[in-house]
């Protein structure tokens, strides 16, 4: 009895068997949506980049090879956006490793409260970036906000100050409002990994003598490694993309202070609506972030 | 009606081969074991059957009709997983009647069948709880009832019974093969567990890394096994193999291994003659000794006893003849202790040569 | 039997004794370290929330009144039941008649911006379930070709940034003639979410055993009533957490919808509040109401479905 099914009907049927066939269907709907509104614009994007698009003269369209990301990079204004966008996610992915460790060393403790405690600690988490911008404008408010307030009462300054008006001072605070609404997810994210340690190496480090701060330098940091990482790894991806708090609460000011590469992709693009080098620079970002995703996917895939 | 037929059948997983052309007809009505250690591929022939798993080369005939790539809903089976997969969040007696639901059975028969399975399987008291709620042997039933409820035309069992205690897999034993008798259909039943094959099986297929080594009944398989590998994974302590080699003797052909020698009876030694001088595997069953007074030097192994294992009903004794250890299975009637000289007599009727090179047996297949 | 816990009783009370003072040395460490964690969580909303109860009046005092010496709800009548009228030099004065404020004419877009950031998130929940679900049961439990290739397809389309995507994003909404329209937001906020759903549904269907997804094919079922039937009574938890990030973070997107609406035919909660801030006529104490109001429904799901977020956002995240 030789094979029914032979050659290319055997492959057809194969490849077009009801498995296949209730896969396809399955993934079409989603795959649909992103090839349109994920695929598509990512490709269109990298096709803008390569053409001198400017839609203040939207009829004339001159194809420029890398002419746009030369001028980019050679900008010196890109290189100084880049590197207090580098400042930035510093200073606010180290302050939110820290934070979150202390959070999760503390929620990790059983204690009365410990659920509320981790119940409110998504507050942050949950609330719009707008009300965050907003709730921290009002805040660092040079007239009537908190900030001046508290510290004025607590006799550490003498007058108000005009805390966002200070070129100084503008990134750092943006930075603290930033870390603010990121540091729940950084903290569940750590305490996870805390409570997958198993216990008997903490037993066992006490038999061998080891007290309360060795065991913590030389048992939990190390278990914690990967889920720093995935941390580290994550925010650092939200904080160069992050637009919404420096458009809210300084639009890139005082001066030039908190210019950084997502307001300066969003001024070249809608303010200057220079579609070509806001591509390029859009592409620059991308790249890079693309580069930390793809460690952050290999460890997320992993499992799949 | 359920005939089905494995023709030129090779399942590969990337570049593995996990079956590896099997031909194979199951008849209608019968019990067939696949057996074989974990990774032979007999669940992956399972899985082809039930649809669960498609082929990559040759055809799988339900009776005459092709099923290559007929998709597991449709084709007529019934399957009984080693977890059970109970659908948790279901009742028992949702779990039996689902697949009945699912084929749009009207309500009063479905409450019918289940009752009846139920019954039949002494559940039905627990028709109302969760599978979570149920011990082991409970859930077990339930997946049985949940595949006897659909009456289905081929029966597949993928390791029923090895989450199941010693003492409840014996008993379950019993039922499934009067399960059997009652249903009159076919099954397929894939086990790692020589004696669950052995007495369950109107015919065991063994089976390794994907390719099968012998069909036959139960007797055919553990007295006749065509090669070292069916010889070796049958039999509980496993037969004794030494390696020696076939030399001509004026007793006709016998078996040599350093000092130790084995005589043939004439039947085995004419078909051993084109063999002489070849390397050989001789196997020993430690079933198929007696105790007997004195050596007799090619017809019976003597020497001392290392060490005993008392059985309760049995015991095993082991020796070590010319550098490999053996075990004997002894009857109780007499005593020893290790540092004991022995000598037993070989029931030559059932002695099993092997090719050394082939592991193939030189006197069955 | 008592002769030997006697012996043993004077170096084991000694033991209870130390542990029960490093016992409490713990307590009051884990207190002090929750209260702190309380303040720095608490105390900038609880500021906005006094503040969005203050008048105009009292909301510029100096140093400022931490609780409201006169709270008033004023800010929420005026969001929730001021008839509005065109704002007068006559009119503004009753509005508030403490300060002088007055509630800005564009405050009446707030309570529609909210309806549509409703309808919005709730379309995207919605959507996300009809085409996330199949998609991470076809990946999880089917076998087919190209199987790893969609998943990372999927996961790498979150990657790039919004703000890189904007552009084109506009294009696309543009030439379906969607702009200012909530279809243009509820296609954006699908793609952005759906990469995660499929994310936490795979993860999670890839943990219910495959024996039961070939017990309910044996059983009779097609592949999509084994999803229906089988998997999704099952997927309870994970679908929760998936339909509360979904509106979550629909309900809270600010770029795309700065970027796609231009009137208050699309425009979103956030849209409305954000033009609040940078409207220097509007009482500081009329926009902490109205950021209160959009911050309680995000912290009321949070804080209601607390077990299912964290569940979510730790499925597979961390192991190992």
């Amino acid at each position: 009895m030789s094979g029914f099914y032979t050659g290319l009907k055997y492959t057809l049927a194969r490849r077009f068997n009801y498995e296949a066939r209730s896969a396809g269907l399955f993934l079409f709907p989603v795959m649909s949506v992103l090839a349109v509104v994920a695929v598509f614009p990512i490709l269109y994007s990298l096709y803008t980049s390569f053409f001198n698009l400017k839609l203040t003269r939207p009829h004339r369209v001159p194809f420029v090879w890398f002419d746009n990301y030369v001028k980019v990079l050679s900008d010196e204004l890109f290189w100084e956006s880049v590197m207090r966008t580098v400042s930035f996610t510093v200073m606010s992915v180290v302050a939110i490793l820290i934070l979150a460790l202390f959070i999760a060393l503390l929620l990790n403790e059983s204690f009365h409260g410990r659920r509320f405690i981790s119940a409110m600690i998504l507050i942050p988490w949950a609330i719009p970036t707008v009300a965050n911008g907003l709730l921290w404008k009002w805040i660092y408010d040079s007239g009537y906000g908190a900030l001046n307030g508290l510290l004025l009462q607590l006799g550490l300054i003498d007058k108000y100050v005009v805390w966002l008006g200070d070129p100084d001072k503008t990134i750092p605070l943006i930075a603290n409002a930033f870390v603010w609404k990121e540091v729940p997810l950084a903290a569940i994210l750590i305490l996870v990994t805390m409570k997958s340690i198993p216990v008997d190496l903490y037993q066992a480090a006490r038999v061998d003598g080891a007290n309360l701060l060795q065991r913590f330098v030389h048992i939990t940091l190390p278990s914690l490694k990967p889920g720093f990482m995935l941390v580290m790894i994550y925010e650092t991806m939200m904080a160069i993309r992050h637009f919404d708090l420096f458009f809210l609460l300084t639009e890139g000011g005082p001066a030039d202070a908190s210019h950084v590469l997502s307001w300066q992709i969003y001024v070249e693009t809608f303010r200057n609506l220079s579609f070509g080098t806001g591509s390029a620079m859009s592409y620059i970002l991308a790249l890079v972030t693309f580069a930390l995703a793809y460690a952050i996917i290999k460890m997320l895939g992993r499992r799949i | 009606m359920a005939r089905i037929l494995f023709d030129n059948v090779t399942k590969y997983y990337a570049s593995v081969k996990a079956v590896d052309n099997l031909n194979l007809e199951i008849k209608d009505k019968e019990f067939l074991v696949l057996l074989g250690p974990s990774g032979c591929g007999k669940t992956t022939t399972l899985n082809m059957i039930a649809g669960l798993e498609e082929l990559s080369k040759g055809d799988i005939y339900f009776d005459q009709q092709i099923v290559n790539f007929m998709p597991p809903h449709i084709r007529d089976v019934a399957m009984v997983f080693q977890s059970y997969a109970l659908y948790p969040h279901k009742n028992v007696f949702e779990n039996i009647g689902f697949g009945l639901k699912m084929r749009k059975y009207d309500t009063a028969e479905i409450d019918r069948r289940v009752r009846d399975a139920a019954e039949r399987l002494h559940i039905e008291h627990l028709l109302d709880r969760l599978p979570s709620q149920l011990s082991g042997g409970q859930r077990q039933r339930v997946a049985l009832g949940r595949a006897m409820v659909r009456q289905p035309s081929v029966f597949l069992m993928d390791e029923p019974l090895s989450n199941l205690d010693a003492a409840l897999r014996i008993s379950m034993r019993a039922e499934i093969k009067q399960l059997h008798h009652s249903m009159q259909t076919t099954f397929v039943y894939v086990t790692h567990d020589q004696a669950e094959a052995l007495t369950l099986a109107d015919r065991i297929v063994v089976m390794k890394d994907g390719v099968v080594q012998q069909i036959g009944s139960p007797d055919e398989i553990y007295e006749r096994p065509e090669n070292l590998f069916v010889g070796s994974f049958l039999g509980n302590p496993p037969i004794n193999l030494l390696v020696g080699e076939l030399v001509s003797d004026n007793a006709g052909v016998i078996f040599q291994k350093g000092r130790f020698k084995m005589e043939f009876q004439e039947e085995i030694s004419t078909k051993l003659q084109p063999h002489i001088g070849k390397s050989v595997t001789l196997g020993i069953r430690p079933e198929d000794v007696n105790e007997q007074g004195a050596a007799v030097p090619g017809l019976s192994v003597s020497g001392t006893v290392n060490t005993v294992l008392p059985m309760g009903s049995e015991q095993y004794v082991s020796m070590t003849i010319e550098g490999t250890e053996a075990f004997f299975r002894l009857g109780k009637e007499h005593k020893h202790k290790g540092g004991d000289n022995i000598s037993l007599d070989i029931n030559r009727n059932r002695l099993h040569v092997f090719d050394q090179e082939t592991e193939r047996s030189l006197l069955w297949g | 039997m008592t002769l030997q816990s006697t012996k043993f009783s004077v170096p084991s009370e000694k033991w209870k004794y130390k542990s029960k003072r490093s016992e409490r040395t713990r307590s009051a460490v884990i207190f002090i370290a929750s209260i702190f964690l309380l303040i720095y969580v608490l105390a900038p909303v609880g500021w906005l929330l006094s503040s969005s109860f203050q008048s105009e009046a009292e909301i510029v005092s100096v140093p400022p009144h931490w609780l409201p010496h006169e709270p008033t709800m004023e800010n929420f009548n005026a969001i929730f039941f001021q008839e509005f009228e065109e704002v007068t030099y006559e009119t503004r004065r009753k509005v508030d008649p403490a300060a002088g404020g007055y509630i800005p004419s564009t405050a009446k877009d707030l309570l529609p911006s909210m309806w549509n950031s409703f309808i919005i998130s709730v379309a995207v929940v919605i959507l996300n379930l009809v085409v996330g679900v199949p998609a991470a049961y076809a990946m999880a439990k089917i076998r087919f070709w190209g199987r790893q290739a969609s998943v990372y397809t999927i996961l790498t389309t979150r990657v790039i940034p919004d703000i890189a995507l904007v552009v084109p994003f506009f294009l696309v909404i543009k030439n379906l003639g969607l702009l200012d329209h909530v279809m243009s937001l509820i296609i954006t906020y699908l793609a952005i979410t759906v990469p995660f759903t499929v994310f936490i549904l795979v993860s999670y269907f890839e943990s219910l055993p495959d024996e039961l997804d070939k017990a309910a094919r044996v059983d009779g079922c097609s592949r999509l009533q084994t999803l229906i039937q089988v998997f999704l009574p099952l997927a309870r938890p994970s679908l929760v957490a998936v339909m509360l990030f979904a509106f979550l973070t629909s309900w809270n997107e600010f770029l795309l919808a700065l970027m796609f609406t231009q009137t208050i035919a699309s425009q979103t909660l956030p849209i409305i509040v954000a033009s609040f801030t940078s409207d220097f006529t509007i009482s500081f104490s009329f926009i902490n109401a109205a950021g209160v109001v959009a911050i309680i429904p995000p912290v009321i799901l949070a804080l209601f479905f607390e077990r299912y977020i964290v569940s979510g956002l730790t499925a597979g995240a961390v192991k190992g």
